[in-house]
């Protein structure tokens, strides 16, 4: 397997574009991560592009506004996980010595369904039964509050981190910080969950282009080095699964860290995929960051925040960010890009060195979640 | 084991997984693996442990315990909101998503008993009327 490194990185703010086609919000994010490689359009041996409900031929859609046909297109679906999942396969064709040079995109237009919950599969059980992702996480919650101890202001901690950092994030949804009361007083979305538990829905892209280290010559620049990657599928439950221990991020993990060499203690920041609030805490315990029940310690701290001692999504994550399904993936590389580059001013992680990105998706029954992609990245 | 002939009157959302009694009281269905004795809820028709093809249908006890539940606010349209969504855990050893019903949110607690009941869940884009099973907490002194 050859080395593989990142050498451009591009997004679009995450926001509202009903009136915008999906190649419309994407070309952009394409564009600048291409003029970020200094790569010109000809190099690129084949481009992978990952997104939950974009619809048949989006890689296609998105890559003839800027002429870039002609070559392998993949389009990938693996719900939220569908552009980590891209970046993963990638990654593969590069380091396998398939191609040298490979453009990941990620992309999702949720206005279209026009708000409310995600759409999910309506052949699905559970989902036929009323099942929506916030009440799958809020029962999370619950037995998590009701085993651990974990109270509604450690919760509501998780969205003021959120809020706190992405103020600071050009590319994030909401900017406006937020306090321990106000996310209290927000809406009941499912309870415990309010409404500033759970992500915003909206619509947004962004890219990656990766190069085989023996040909990074060519376009100079330092890479971001690809130092891990990891996918799983859920493992299907009938039975009692203990909802407070995400199965496939602990997998995931163990697994990860164990074919890299790397720990979590020599991880100096981390983009996990806190689609509500509940769910980030649950990660800093599978990834291994504090020991089980202890997650509501650790927010309390603040160990998670910049300046801490390992700061968790400091774009904003998604609970700021947004959270554009099929674009996920690639914009949380995107930001621990820019952070190991050392671009991120006001929510810079000083001398960072080894970034993480963690991103999973679910919405079907029998699974802690159906799909986790986890990525190891240094400078 | 239930003849073929009786699931087919099931004509709600829970399709096989439901059957109802001539009193009127239900029961839920699940399936076992002749082979290996994996037990799933709802039925399927090949084994996700041994992929065996010869599997038979049981019904589940009334009773289960409540392991997590939410009242949820915000769904799909169609849906009557708010409504309590829960996991029950059936002493078969299946876990089954479930509406929890006729209850005030406040008095639930963690592994309480609850009984399977049918429910009008909410309206289908048609406006029919959705029907399924549901639990609702048990009787005191029934536990």
């Amino acid at each position: 397997m050859r080395e593989v490194g990142i050498i451009g990185a591009g997004m679009v703010p995450f926001g509202k574009y009903p009136q915008r086609t999906l190649a419309e919000i994407a070309w952009p994010a394409v564009k600048a991560a291409l003029e970020d490689a200094n790569v010109p359009k000809r190099d690129i041996g084949a481009a992978y592009c990952g997104t939950a409900l974009g619809g048949m031929m989006s890689g296609q859609r998105i890559l003839k506004t800027l002429g870039i046909t002609g070559l392998p297109i993949v389009n990938i679906e693996n719900a939220c996980s569908s552009s980590s999942t891209a970046f993963r396969e990638a990654w593969i064709s590069v380091a396998a010595g398939i191609y040298d040079v490979v453009l990941v995109i990620g992309v999702e237009k949720l206005t279209k369904f026009g708000g409310g919950t995600l759409p999910l599969e309506k052949e699905d059980f559970e989902v036929a039964h009323g099942l929506v992702m916030p009440a799958l996480y809020a029962m999370r919650a619950q037995r998590y509050m009701h085993e651990y101890g974990l109270t509604e202001n450690h919760l509501a901690k998780v969205s003021v981190k959120a809020r706190a950092h992405g103020q600071y994030n050009p590319d994030a949804q909401m900017r406006e910080t937020t306090t321990v009361e106000a996310v209290k007083s927000s809406r009941l979305v499912a309870d415990p969950l309010r409404l500033f538990h759970c992500c915003p829905s909206g619509d947004g892209a962004a890219a990656v282009v990766i190069c085989a280290a023996d040909k990074l010559a060519h376009y100079g620049g330092v890479p971001i080095r690809v130092i891990g990657s990891e996918i799983n599928s859920g493992k299907y439950m009938t039975g009692f699964r203990d909802m407070t221990s995400p199965e496939i991020t602990l997998r995931g993990a163990a697994q990860l860290y164990e074919e890299s060499g790397i720990g979590p203690s020599d991880i100096d920041l981390a983009e996990v995929h806190d689609a509500f609030s509940i769910a980030e805490l649950l990660y800093y315990e599978a990834l291994g960051f504090c020991n089980k029940g202890e997650a509501g310690r650790m927010i309390d701290q603040e160990e998670t925040f910049v300046g801490g001692k390992i700061p968790v999504n400091p774009s904003g994550g998604l609970l700021s960010k947004g959270h554009p399904i099929g674009a996920t993936g690639v914009a949380q590389i995107v930001e621990v890009v820019r952070q190991l580059r050392g671009h991120c001013g006001s929510r810079q992680v000083e001398g960072a060195k080894v970034g993480m990105t963690h991103c999973t998706g679910g919405g079907i029954s029998g699974f802690d979640h159906g799909v986790c992609s986890i990525h190891l990245f240094a400078r | 084991m239930i003849p073929t002939e009786d699931l087919k009157k099931v004509l709600s959302i829970a399709d096989e997984a439901m059957i109802e009694n001539p009193d009127g009281t239900i029961r839920l269905v699940a399936t076992e693996c002749r082979d290996c004795g994996q037990r799933v809820f709802p039925p399927t028709e090949v084994c996700p442990e041994c992929m065996s093809e010869s599997i038979k249908f049981f019904e589940l006890s009334e009773k289960g315990t409540l392991y997590s539940w939410s009242v949820v606010h915000a769904a799909p349209k169609n849906w009557i909101t708010p409504y309590i969504a829960g996991y029950v855990d059936m002493p078969e050893g299946v876990r089954v998503f479930a509406h929890i019903v006729n209850v005030d949110p406040e008095i639930l607690s963690f592994d309480m008993p609850v009984s399977v009941c049918k429910v009008t869940m909410g309206l289908d884009p048609d406006g029919k009327s959705i029907e399924s099973y549901s639990f609702v907490p048990s009787m005191t002194g029934e536990n």
